[in-house]
């Protein structure tokens, strides 16, 4: 499926909902059929909302709308959202629950070489020891993987900028061979014992 | 030839990974933080990223002295930072990194219309109003917008002036004003929490209007975010931003008045003029560098500042200078978002007073003052980029 499709199928799903004035409605109608009904994606590339702050959610979306974030389905549907949305969307995305762990098995060796990195670039000091992320900062614990891979991508390459360069200027020493297993390690990250 | 090319490569590799591993992997904010648990829960918060409904904007929280009155001025301003009045009365506003915009607040027989001159710009906190032209620095160029009241609706393109600023995210934003010798002073502040700042950085300048012959006005200032020129003197009064992570409790941002051209203020070496840092003071001494006139506390953040001159607040205002805190992130018993007021007392210090106050509650910031400016009147207005909006505080009958 690629973006032009989940576009329509997105569009299609917030046609459906008219009369609905609460946002968890809305969220069921305009979000779960990318991000989950829980908030936990099951799609390539979609990230897991779950267990996200209501401000990271709120702060995301505001960039969405603004275009200073890029992805062809949020922009479009982010562009018709107002202040209230921003706010109605991002406190029930505040709500969900973290994703479970993923069902793919990790690879000790990718997991090692990750956490390594992880820990080298002190990755945690700012998305929290357990990986839940605080605040404006984002949870990466069970996030996707394939997703954790593309964001630090864009991240690394300059292309996706938040506020300001922080998570660029956090990756400037990290190679981008090392952005695959660190991608592992985060999806696959729990501090419980 | 070919082990000449090598070399050349070689060399190219080697200084490239050298300043790979001089820039910094934490966010600046974070370098010196101690490894506790109350220590590693804290961060800088930015602006909530949609401004708060004129129902919700905290106004019956704040406290004033008898006879001041707070009333909301404008609203709907996302990020809402410095503030300067137009000959013409706009009134034009700042904005950081949450809306990256230049606003213009119009007043049409008390309905305030707010239009957005300028967007998707960095960090565009520096504005100034002189002779019918705007001002706008970034972190890396200083532009001009001319005749920009009667072309609100759709100014012109900016003429550059200077561009050649380090642009940097951190500490790099702008404040500006015109000083009475007619040039054009900003800060280029340190580009970390803590360093030792090249020959570029750490300071504050002064240019002409048309960006020619920069000059050092004063030196070991970590970041300046408001200044304003003594209406007696002419002296430019400052205040700076201290660094974080030593406690709780130091160091002392300061309120800073420059006597002479090159003046050193201290940072990194020297904090609240007698506080030699833990790991920039060893072998300095505070007497070395210029004492600030007041201390502000610790972790407050002053940023905007500007001596009262007009006639509607009572005459011990007269020549005092209002200072926005913007209230601390780097303390677990949260500080300041206040308005304080300085009196100078002639002798190159000065004593503060609380202003306006009462917008922290529960240890949570409901506000965040940002900038203060004198209206014709001589009521102030007070920027908030936490809710972003404006209000107005009078005196006597409304």
């Amino acid at each position: 499926m690629n973006a032009r499709h989940l576009l329509i199928l997105c569009l299609a799903w917030s046609g459906a909902a008219t009369a609905q004035v609460d946002y968890v409605s809305r969220y069921a109608n305009n979000c779960a059929a990318c991000h989950g009904v829980q908030g936990h994606s099951v799609l390539d590339g979609i990230p897991s909302l779950g267990g996200q702050s209501a401000l990271y959610a709120i702060t995301q979306l505001h960039l969405f709308r603004a275009g200073r974030r890029t992805s062809t389905v949020m922009n479009a549907l982010s562009a018709g959202f107002n202040d209230a949305d921003l706010r109605g969307y991002a406190a029930v995305i505040g709500t969900l629950p973290p994703p479970p762990a993923p069902q793919t098995v990790a690879d000790a060796q990718r997991l090692a070489r990750g956490r390594e990195t992880a820990q080298r670039h002190q990755c945690l000091a700012c998305h929290g020891i357990d990986g839940g992320g605080g605040k404006q900062v984002p949870r990466l614990a069970f996030q996707r993987e394939e997703y954790l891979q593309s964001a630090l991508k864009q991240f690394k390459a300059g292309t996706r900028i938040g506020y300001t360069q922080a998570m660029s200027e956090a990756l400037s020493n990290v190679e981008t061979g090392e952005l695959d297993d660190l991608a592992h390690f985060l999806a696959h990250y729990t501090s419980a014992p | 030839m070919k082990i000449r090319i090598i070399g050349a490569t070689l060399a190219l590799t080697l200084a490239g990974s050298v300043w790979a591993q001089q820039k910094t992997e934490e966010p600046a904010w974070a370098a010196g933080r101690p490894q506790s648990e109350q220590a590693m829960a804290m961060a800088p918060v930015p602006a909530f990223p949609i401004p708060t409904a004129v129902a919700d904007l905290p106004l019956s929280k704040m406290k004033l002295p008898p006879g001041f009155k707070v009333e909301v001025w404008a609203s709907n301003i996302l990020d809402a930072r410095g503030m300067r009045l137009g000959a013409k009365g706009t009134v034009f506003v700042s904005s950081l990194f949450v809306a990256g915009k230049i606003y213009a607040v119009v007043d049409k027989h008390g309905v305030r219309e707010v239009k957005t001159i300028a967007e998707n710009l960095m960090l565009p906190n520096g504005i100034e109003f002189y002779k019918g032209s705007l001002f706008v620095g970034t972190p890396k160029q200083i532009v001009r917008y001319d005749n920009i009241e009667d072309t609100l609706d759709k100014p012109p393109a900016p003429v550059t002036i200077y561009d050649k600023l380090p642009g940097d995210a951190t500490h790099g934003w702008k404040t500006m004003r015109v000083g009475p010798d007619g040039k054009l002073y900003l800060p280029i502040g340190a580009p970390c929490n803590i360093c030792l700042p090249d020959d570029e950085h750490g300071k504050i300048v002064r240019m002409n209007l048309d960006g020619t012959n920069v000059e050092t006005v004063a030196r070991g200032v970590r970041n300046t975010v408001g200044f304003d020129f003594q209406p007696a003197t002419g002296q430019l009064w400052f205040t700076d931003n201290a660094r974080d992570w030593i406690s709780e409790d130091l160091p002392n941002d300061e309120l800073n008045r420059v006597t002479a051209l090159g003046q050193h203020f201290g940072f990194p070496f020297c904090h609240q003029g007698n506080f030699t840092d833990p790991q920039f003071g060893w072998g300095k001494n505070c007497a070395d560098y210029v004492k600030p006139a007041a201390l502000l506390g610790a972790h407050v953040a002053p940023l905007g500042m500007t001596f009262y001159t007009g006639k509607m607040f009572p005459k011990k205002y007269q020549g005092a200078i209002f200072i926005a805190r913007h209230g601390s992130w780097n303390r677990t018993r949260k500080q300041g978002a206040d308005v304080v007021v300085a009196f100078p007392d002639g002798k190159g210090g000065a004593r503060t007073e609380l202003f306006l106050s009462g917008l922290v509650q529960n240890n949570e910031l409901l506000g965040r003052p940002v900038d203060v400016m004198q209206m014709r009147d001589g009521s102030l207005l007070i920027s908030d980029d936490h809710n972003g909006a404006i209000y107005r505080i009078s005196y006597g009958a409304p």
